[in-house]
């Protein structure tokens, strides 16, 4: 089956996604570790 | 225990929870990515729903969640709750950018734009310049008691915006499409897409989970430390 060629929006999607969480779990873990 | 200990307690939870739902995240993008068939109109594009709609709802949950715990730190007058609910709006927001970015993504390929203004689309973007003027306002504001009434009107307009963005599609004419689950009848989805799609509602919001243990374990501890700070000031 043919599908439309937009493969690469769905890469940048899952790419932003997963930068935009792991970053903000590196730095919630960050902060942490100074005020402790 | 004392509040310090049972702050690390806390924290330790939160991370090992957090941990796992990252870990459990790269589960989720396996099962998208090579286990769930490519939908026939929008093709690859599509999955992006995967990953768009679970951030909408771990942001709106956590906006509603601020706004309840708002309401109750104004009843209660406990700090705790007003701590509890920042940590919540933060965490909202972060998933407010993963919502507001993918969602663009997506429109591009299939609308054949980046953006429209339309009801759904800039209601999600005024309730988070809220939450972001909650957080720019809560690091504006010196004295806790004010900091946390100020917080808390803003936590609830806030709750108040959550169920008219929901309401929205059915509201005005947009292109956004309407809900897959969160609507009376059942879910609009073959049985492949249906289960990735709840493993990853499930993820996200574990993951939210986590993410506020562990930022409230931190407003816990950064209140600690003032504390400690003003005592040897005064001594």
């Amino acid at each position: 089956m043919q599908y439309p060629d937009n493969g690469g929006y769905m890469v940048a999607a899952y790419v932003i996604t997963a930068g935009v969480v792991v970053v903000y779990a590196i730095t919630l873990w960050a902060r942490l570790r100074k005020v402790k | 225990m004392t509040t310090r200990e049972r702050a690390h307690a806390i924290a330790r939870r939160g991370t090992v929870l957090s941990g796992v739902m990252l870990v459990a995240l790269i589960l989720v993008y396996v099962r998208a990515l090579m286990f769930t068939p490519i939908e026939r109109f929008q093709g690859p594009a599509q999955k992006i729903f995967y990953v768009h709609a679970p951030a909408a709802w771990s942001a709106l949950l956590a906006f509603a969640i601020t706004g309840i715990l708002s309401i109750l730190y104004l009843w209660l007058r406990d700090h705790r709750m007003d701590l509890a609910a920042s940590a919540s709006a933060e965490v909202g927001v972060a998933f407010s950018v993963v919502m507001l970015t993918t969602g663009p993504i997506w429109g591009k390929p299939i609308w054949g734009t980046w953006w429209t203004w339309d009801a759904r689309l800039t209601s999600t973007l005024f309730i988070f310049l809220l939450f972001v003027g909650y957080l720019v306002m809560r690091g504006a504001v010196a004295d806790p008691d004010t900091r946390a009434r100020y917080s808390a009107v803003l936590g609830i307009m806030g709750l108040v915006l959550v169920p008219f963005i929901h309401a929205t599609v059915f509201l005005f004419r947009t292109l956004h499409p309407d809900p897959i689950l969160m609507k009376p009848d059942k879910p609009s989805l073959p049985g492949d897409m249906l289960v990735t799609l709840l493993f990853s509602f499930g993820v996200f919001t574990l993951l939210y989970v986590g993410f506020v243990t562990q930022r409230y374990a931190l407003a816990l501890l950064e209140d600690l430390r003032d504390e400690e700070a003003a005592n040897r000031a005064v001594s």
